[in-house]
């Protein structure tokens, strides 16, 4: 074991107000073309009927497993885990066979089918900023949370602060760190007020899911996930956008009427 | 956990990260030079400026990330109060509001009919003469008071006061009376005090009364809410909507809309016929104290039962809590309150809860009432007196609303003025940084309103709805291309300055009145050689550069002198819950129920409000906040929707007594069944917006004008809809 410490996000699902400014901090800082997206702002909408009602949002992105599937599935070593946290894709390696975005069992890496993503690049995802945390800085989503809802720090410091929070208030959440040790430990932990499999997240147990699928049928996927649905990224981020132009074409179909008259006198 | 970089690391990261950029330009631009030679910029014109964000009025501190002279990422400062190192998504999205490609970048005049969007470009000189030639028509022919001048909350609005008065014209909209008037009358009149401040830090307990703030953020002000919630303190929000700052409350209560002052009354009952206010506080500052119990006598629990659909026992609960959490209570001054013709008592009933619990100048306390000494410590050019006004107001202030500020005025009442021709016949229009197309009530009248002007002219960055309608459109410079005068937040000035060239040939605001002031024979007026000098003079007592300024990103202000003894800028000097002032004005001088009308069978009321991702009517063109913003739908209780045959998604007709608008139905249990609600600032009619353009409906086609006699504010809840299957 190397004395390097371990980057993590810690994300608070009873502090996020769905603001997205993650979000669009994420596109201006990675320069992500204005169809796609690395970061989804989701949840549970609201549930309940009027006036008893819940509701929670999510952050998603790429969890940062300690033993990421995705390396372990991609047949080119295009990613690797650096030791500080951030699970890295190498665009030059990558020849577009999505074994990644199979093994993956958060659903996180997502594809372009008409062209290469971001220069050049085939896959997608979340990297943890690292030209950011490599001087110094935090990610460009939790820099900029208004809420603290995202935090980035040690991972073994958030764990304990994420314990520490969980026992201060312990009607307010469910007494558990997602990613602790889902699929072996990952470097986004989670906290919540709300169930997390309501929030799609995958049950997981803390054997890296490719050691299971490897022993049983060889790398078939086992379960649909909530998350991956939300996730279906590229598509799912384009579609979003394909709906409203479509609204937008309605909305100016149904212009009202412009007023008639402000003839100027000049 | 807290920002741990300070905006020393920012800068040093800066020169860290651009160390493996080429070199750009030959010749520096002179923005760059100038950051240059205060360290700001790397020989590759790169690195971190600080300036000040304008996405909305909360102006938060930013550093702007610089790459070869273009501005690639925006960060908030840490050294800023308002931002605290953070940015909402809004601010986020600010370089997008710069390089927004319908940007427009020359001066234009008109050349089709109003509204038909045939434009061609011209010089400055030629768009200032014609605008100075007409200004000066009409002034000659109706003399000053026909031209109507009106302008949005910015940092250079001192300066366009200056143009406005030295003109002569009385008439001044603002989008105030829109937005915060009752607010603002209310504590005034009650603290002396426009908008006090609050304070978290040891909050116990926090009442808010529609001010959704988890979505119309103020970066810091959201924060500390988050936080105080977060430690444990009590939280409870009226709403009838189930917003983001609904699902983070301890306790909802979806009170029935125009309401909220009976509920309010009913607590301070609770409070004072049990004694649990803090006596001695209000013995000795308050203004009230003998006659508040008897004047609050009819307002039981009980009584605001039957009118707010809230229980007794929920009120009294709530008001017994308030008051135990003694100066560690807060009751929320709230922010835009033009929502009825009574938002004025409930402002002045939110008043009278912060005095009963003493957390006004109590050492720990939440509201903090303090005069702020704005602009004290900075200088300001030299200038001659205004002109004698005698003409009245269009707005009717003071004449027909006397308690209204001539600042605040009353904008939604100038067009009546304007098409009645009474008292006299206004002209022409000058709007900066202003869209009254969409922000005012009933976008027709307004439409109708513009149709009367000789002569319109507009300052924008972007080709809004106003700036499409009008004759002439003068390109600004956007907040990242321009300085605009400090702005002094607590003991510090802070600075708003270029971080990258203008675009086109886009001046500032600065730049601009000044030339029109020489134009108009007014230069005397503009004492400033330009943007850089007009700035040093606002330095010059504080014995700073402004080169300093400009890499550090604030002055230090000279402390002010607190003289100890704690009185209050009201005619008793103490808190005035009693007002003489209202009673000499003809008005219950109590806080005091007004019930306001309400929907008939099968009409709805129709609530507005703002989301996080967008300020108003002027960002929906910035792509960035596009591309994260929800369709704006309208909200319906998903049962009543059901009832009435309608599905998620389906387009519905939406009727007021003023407009009629098309929109998709969101069928949502997120609302009480007897409101819908509309997001503001869509529906854009300037086919010169390619994104904004025709995305969404107005709620403004909607709106029916209804004015507070009181505060003049706009009652924008006032108006009641149907809606069926389009
Ligand atoms: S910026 Fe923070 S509060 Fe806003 S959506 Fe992202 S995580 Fe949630
Ligand atoms: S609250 Fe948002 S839009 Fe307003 S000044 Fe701050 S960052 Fe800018």
């Amino acid at each position: 074991m190397s004395e390097i410490k371990q980057h993590a996000f810690l994300f608070d699902a009873a502090r996020c107000i769905d603001c997205r400014a993650c979000m669009v901090a994420c596109s201006v800082e990675n320069k992500i073309p204005m169809d796609k997206t690395r970061i989804w702002v989701s949840g549970i909408g609201v549930k309940g009927e009027y006036p008893n009602l819940e509701s929670a949002t999510m952050v998603y992105h790429c969890m940062h497993c300690e033993d990421p599937d995705c390396a372990s599935a991609c047949p080119v070593g295009a990613w690797v885990k650096r030791s500080d946290g951030p699970v890295l894709y190498d665009s030059k390696l990558c020849i577009g066979c999505r074994y990644c975005m199979n093994a993956c069992p958060f659903g996180v890496p997502h594809y372009d089918w008409d062209k290469g993503l971001i220069d050049g690049a085939f896959i997608d995802k979340c990297s943890m900023c690292p030209q950011r945390i490599d001087i110094g800085l935090e990610p460009a989503c939790v820099a900029t949370c208004p809420t603290d809802a995202l935090v980035f720090g040690e991972r073994a410091d958030l764990l304990k602060d994420a314990h520490a929070r969980i026992a201060a208030h312990p009607y307010r959440y469910i007494d558990h760190v997602y990613g602790e040790t889902e699929n072996g430990g990952t470097s986004y932990l989670i906290i919540s007020h709300v169930p997390f499999k309501e929030l799609g997240l995958p049950e997981l147990g803390p054997t890296p899911l490719k050691d299971i699928s490897e022993l049983i049928m060889g790398g078939t996927i086992p379960f649909a996930l909530g998350w991956a649905a939300v996730l279906s990224g590229v598509a799912a981020g384009a579609y979003a956008l394909d709906k409203k132009k479509e609204a937008k074409d309605k909305h100016v179909e149904t212009q009202e009427e412009l007023p008639a008259k402000t003839e100027a006198t000049q | 956990m807290p920002n741990t970089l300070s905006r020393r690391d920012f800068l040093k990261v800066g020169g860290a990260a651009v160390g493996a950029l080429v070199l750009g330009r030959f010749i520096p631009p002179l923005v760059a030079e100038a950051a240059r030679a205060t360290g700001m910029l790397d020989a590759t014109n790169s690195g971190y400026i600080p300036t000040m964000c304008e996405m909305c009025v909360w102006r938060c501190g930013v550093l702007a990330k610089v790459e070869d002279g273009r501005v690639v990422k925006l960060e908030g400062n840490p050294d800023h109060p308002h931002s605290k190192g953070n940015l909402c998504p809004r601010g986020q999205s600010g370089l997008m509001n710069t390089y927004d490609p319908d940007r427009v970048l020359s001066p234009l005049v008109r050349v089709g009919k109003r509204g038909e969007g045939l434009f061609r470009k011209t010089s400055w000189d030629e768009a200032l003469d014609i605008v100075a030639t007409n200004m000066l028509k009409i002034k000659e022919k109706y003399g000053p008071e026909a031209m109507v001048f009106s302008s949005t909350h910015n940092l250079s609005q001192p300066l366009f006061e200056n143009l406005l008065y030295a003109f002569g014209s009385p008439n001044y909209g603002t989008q105030r009376s829109l937005c915060f008037n009752a607010m603002i009358t209310a504590f005034s009149l009650t603290y002396g005090v426009e908008e006090p401040s609050r304070k978290y830090d040891d909050v116990e307990f926090i009442l808010m009364v529609g001010r959704n703030m988890m979505e119309a953020i103020s970066t810091s002000e959201t924060s500390e809410l988050s936080h105080a919630i977060d430690r444990g303190a009590k939280f409870v929000y009226l709403d009838p909507r189930y917003t983001k700052t609904a699902s983070k409350a301890t306790e909802w209560i979806p009170i029935r809309p125009g309401t909220d002052s009976a509920f309010l009354l009913a607590m301070i009952n609770v409070i004072v016929s049990n004694e649990l206010a803090d006596c001695e506080f209000v013995k000795k500052y308050v203004v009230g104290c003998d006659g508040i119990k008897t004047a609050m006598q009819g307002y039981t629990p009980e009584w605001a039962e039957e009118i707010t659909g809230v229980p007794a026992t929920t009120i009294e609960r709530i008001a017994r809590e308030y008051a135990a959490a003694k100066h560690n209570a807060l009751a929320h001054p709230g922010w835009r309150t033009s929502n009825f013709i009574n938002s004025f008592q409930t402002e002045r009933a939110i008043a009278t809860l912060n005095a009963l619990s003493g957390n006004v100048l109590t050492p720990g306390g939440c509201l903090s009432a303090e005069m702020a000494a704005e602009g004290a410590g900075l200088g300001a050019p030299p200038q001659p007196p205004y002109p004698r006004v005698s003409a009245l107001r269009l707005d009717g202030v003071p004449w027909k609303y006397p308690l209204v500020s001539l600042k605040l005025g009353v904008f939604q009442e100038l067009r009546d003025t304007i098409l009645t021709g009474e008292p006299y016949q206004a002209h022409g229009w000058f709007i900066s940084r202003q869209n009254p197309i969409l922000s005012l009530p009933d976008r027709a009248k307004t439409l109708e309103a513009f149709g009367k002007m000789d002569f319109i002219t507009t300052i924008d960055i972007i080709m809004n709805d106003t700036a499409w309608f009008s004759d002439v459109v003068l390109p600004e410079t956007s907040y990242l291309e321009r300085y605009d005068p400090l702005l002094p937040v607590g003991d510090k000035a802070f600075i708003r300055q270029p971080v990258v060239e203008p675009q086109g040939e886009a001046k500032s605001a600065l730049w601009i009145y000044k030339q029109l002031g020489e134009r108009l024979g007014l230069g005397d007026f503009f004492h400033y050689a330009d943007e850089e000098d007009y700035l040093r003079q606002q330095l010059a007592s504080l014995g700073v550069s402004l080169e300093e300024v400009k890499s550090k990103g604030y002055a230090e202000m000279p402390e002010t002198e607190s003289s100890g003894e704690i009185t209050f800028n009201t005619p008793s000097g103490k808190i005035e819950v009693y007002s003489e002032t209202l009673k000499n004005a003809g008005f219950s001088p109590w806080p005091t129920w007004e019930e306001p009308p309400q929907p008939a069978e099968g009409q709805f009321y129709l609530l507005t409000g703002k989301v996080a991702q967008q300020t108003q009517f002027g960002t929906q063109n910035n792509q960035m906040l596009h591309k994260y913003s929800d369709e704006p739908r309208l909200w319906m209780n998903a049962k009543v929707a059901a009832e009435k045959g309608l599905a998620d998604g389906d387009w519905v007709e939406v009727t007021s007594e003023v407009g009629k608008a098309n929109v998709r139905l969101l069928a949502t249990q997120a609302i009480r069944p007897d409101c819908v609600y509309l997001t503001p600032g869509y529906g854009h009619l300037s086919k010169g917006l390619t994104t904004a353009f025709g995305f969404g409906t107005s709620d403004s086609v909607l709106h029916v004008t209804y004015t507070d006699p009181i505060s003049g504010g706009q009652a924008l809840s006032q108006t009641f809809v149907s809606v069926k299957k389009a």
